[in-house]
């Protein structure tokens, strides 16, 4: 099969690929009045198997109404018919004997609705056990609101909010059927089952608008990715480019100014009174947190402390980057701003892999100086490394900061099972996803551009294609809750630092400026502070100190 | 009698007057004449409007924000719309619509937010905008 040249194109370049790829019909079977294609055989003998196991699964009773309720399929059409007597046999979801504890219990698709390449005149006819009448909110099409998913961290069940922007009709929810039996697929490596699925969800992909369309399409993406073992992903270390796409993402949305602002009005209150500071920076980036910080320090009652900053940047891999001079280039301009408005400033940049690769002793940290550790969603990637986390925050223990700003997305994508991990990030992104179409004031003057939003959702479809299509080390995106983190912070010696009204009022003022107010909700999670959209909170910041006692 | 009064022959009676016009109409008075326009332009001006309602007045501010690129950049990018968006919002459980309308006066938070945004839009057009 040509594996890197599959594309998604619309329904008649798959055709035409179907229609290159197999042969004759097999001439044994043909014999016995059964038209299969030769290239399809393997299929069809996985889906006799499945046939046969669903049919064990069922009881007794429930076959009765295949008597009396059944349209009759042209059992000639071998695939189709097996295909068409799984899907009515089995309203539950085919592939886990035990219950999938998800409500979203997905029949299997109607993979073979192009049926005219099986020479059939009969196209499937879905039966009532194919889209089984789920009452309430679960698949209203005019809700526009969320159920909160209810994300327990031992269980495997997903969560079982409803996803609002899915709500398209039939094949809206047929879309959303159709990627979880991909990755359900993937999850038993079926693998030949999953990849075509995948050419059904761009297929009724494309039917679809908005948020929608491209949510799935980065998803199939990334389950493309997967199934072809096409990891880790052709740009790993482009961090030019990411900067700018996150540069756009700050435009587009609230979150990362919504992170920025509430980690620096923390810092502020620690830093009240002191009169030499150093802010230690994981998450250096184009620096854009600082000048804010700056500001609010230069016109400080009694005045500006003197301010360090450390910087610590990715290392280049490659010779068209120079990622120290890059961070260098970042704390100049800094200065700059820093001279305008007379704050003494200071600034060192490092190059590491990870906080877990550093060493406290590298950061000099002066006699009097009062150290700020600052990290905005870059934790999480100490996760992929055995022993990261912990490495990363004894690192951070020894630098004897007087407060730690984190902040993390508010979910949990690194569970051990597959699937529900791609559930979770899902639900997740599809959230995100609608916020980005439905938020749509962007900077201080004006709408957002169509490229701010484009290069948004492809700063999120990174994130979605490393979190679907990475393993092991290379599978950075592993993001979990504030719940979590908290357990781990605790562990670790941490103790909560509580954000104060001052961040909560300026975080709402942030976002009825940006956001009009619409969708965007802040809430405040015992001392924490949560961006949501809707009901769904998305991001959370949190503010830690070293534990009094050790 | 006085009936030979020019309003451009008593600038300062000028300046009086337009330092109690909103935003908007001081950016009408600057299209009516060169005069008007050289005299709209004078940042005092728009310092004037920007913190006139400030209870307490900041202190400190000016050599930040004329650093930054001065009042009336202030007012057009960061003041105005914080003015306009924050008036139709209403905090949950904080102000009723009849209080936000009567209220003039900015609250200290909108004036360090507004600050802190003109600074991050000095920082991306100055520093950013460039290179990188």
């Amino acid at each position: 099969m040509p594996c890197d040249q599959r594309t998604f194109s619309g329904k008649g370049k798959m055709m035409k690929e179907e229609e290159q790829d197999g042969g004759g019909v097999d001439e044994l079977l043909a014999v016995l009045g059964y038209k299969v294609k030769e290239s399809d055989m393997a299929e069809v003998a996985q889906k006799l198997e499945q046939l046969e196991r669903v049919m064990g699964n069922v009881q007794q009773d429930n076959l009765t109404f295949l008597a009396s309720d059944t349209v009759h399929y042209n059992p000639s059409d071998l695939s189709t018919w097996i295909q068409s007597m799984i899907s009515e046999l089995n309203p539950q979801h085919p592939f886990t004997p035990n219950n999938h504890p998800s409500s979203l219990t997905p029949p299997p698709p109607q993979v073979y609705d192009d049926d005219s390449s099986f020479d059939s005149d009969l196209t499937a006819i879905p039966g009532k056990a194919v889209f089984p009448q789920i009452d309430g909110p679960l698949l209203n099409p005019q809700s526009k609101r969320f159920k909160p998913s209810t994300t327990e961290v031992s269980s495997s069940s997903s969560s079982s909010s409803s996803i609002c922007i899915w709500g398209g009709g039939d094949n809206g929810v047929r879309l959303v059927h159709t990627l979880m039996a991909c990755a359900e697929a993937i999850q038993q490596e079926e693998m030949k089952l999953a990849d075509a699925l995948l050419k059904q969800i761009a297929f009724l992909a494309v039917s679809q608008a908005g948020a929608m369309r491209k949510v799935a399409m980065y998803f199939a993406y990334a389950l493309e990715r997967k199934i072809y073992r096409l990891y880790p992903p052709s740009n790993p270390n482009d961090f030019a480019f990411t900067d700018l796409l996150e540069m756009h993402f700050y435009e587009t949305c609230p979150y990362l100014k919504f992170a920025h602002f509430t980690a620096n009005q923390a810092i502020l209150e620690a830093f009240a009174n002191k009169t030499k500071v150093h802010v230690i920076d994981f998450s250096m980036k184009q620096g854009m947190q600082w000048p804010a910080l700056l500001q609010a320090l230069a016109l400080r009652p009694s005045g500006p402390p003197s301010f360090r900053l450390t910087g610590i940047g990715p290392p280049s891999h490659d010779n068209n980057s120079n990622n120290a001079e890059h961070l260098q280039e970042v704390g100049w301009r800094l200065g700059q701003l820093a001279e305008s408005i007379k704050v003494e400033f200071e600034f060192r940049g490092f190059v590491a892999n990870s906080m877990a690769d550093l060493n406290a002793s590298i950061f000099d940290i002066r006699e009097g100086e009062t150290v700020a550790v600052n990290s905005i969603f870059e934790l999480h990637q100490l996760l992929a490394r055995p022993g990261g986390i912990e490495k990363g925050l004894s690192v951070v223990k020894d630098l004897k900061p007087d407060i730690f700003t984190v902040v993390e997305q508010e979910a949990n994508h690194n569970g051990p099972v597959f699937i529900d991990r791609f559930t979770e990030s899902l639900h997740y992104y599809s959230t995100l996803f609608d916020s980005l179409e439905g938020g749509s004031v962007g900077g201080e003057l004006g709408p957002v551009s169509d490229q701010d939003k484009l290069m948004s959702e492809v700063y999120l479809g990174r994130q979605i294609c490393n979190l679907v299509s990475c393993e092991g080390v290379d599978r950075v995106e592993r993001h979990e809750t504030l719940a979590q983190w908290r357990r781990r912070f605790n562990t670790a010696g941490f103790e909560p630092v509580h954000l104060g009204s001052n961040a909560f009022k300026q975080a709402s003022m942030l976002l009825a400026l940006f956001a009009g107010g619409c969708g965007y909700r802040v809430e405040e999670n015992n001392g924490c502070l949560m961006l949501g959209w809707h009901t769904r909170p998305l991001i959370a910041t949190s503010a830690w100190k070293l534990n009094s006692v050790c | 009698m006085g009936s030979n009064f020019f309003i451009n022959d008593n600038q300062d009676v000028l300046i009086e007057i337009l330092k109690r016009l909103d935003g908007r109409s001081l950016g009408v008075c600057a299209c009516v004449c060169k005069l008007w326009c050289g005299i709209t332009r004078n940042d005092s001006l728009w310092e004037h409007l920007c913190f006139r309602h400030v209870s307490p007045p900041p202190e400190g501010v000016r050599t930040v924000v004329v650093a930054l690129g001065g009042y009336r950049r202030l007012y057009m990018v960061c003041v105005r719309p914080v003015l306009n968006r924050l008036r139709k919002w209403r905090p949950i459980g904080m102000e009723t619509d009849a209080e936000i309308v009567r209220r003039v006066y900015w609250t200290r938070h909108e004036v360090e937010l507004s600050l802190s945004l003109f600074c991050v839009d000095y920082y991306e057009r100055v520093l950013l905008g460039g290179g990188g």
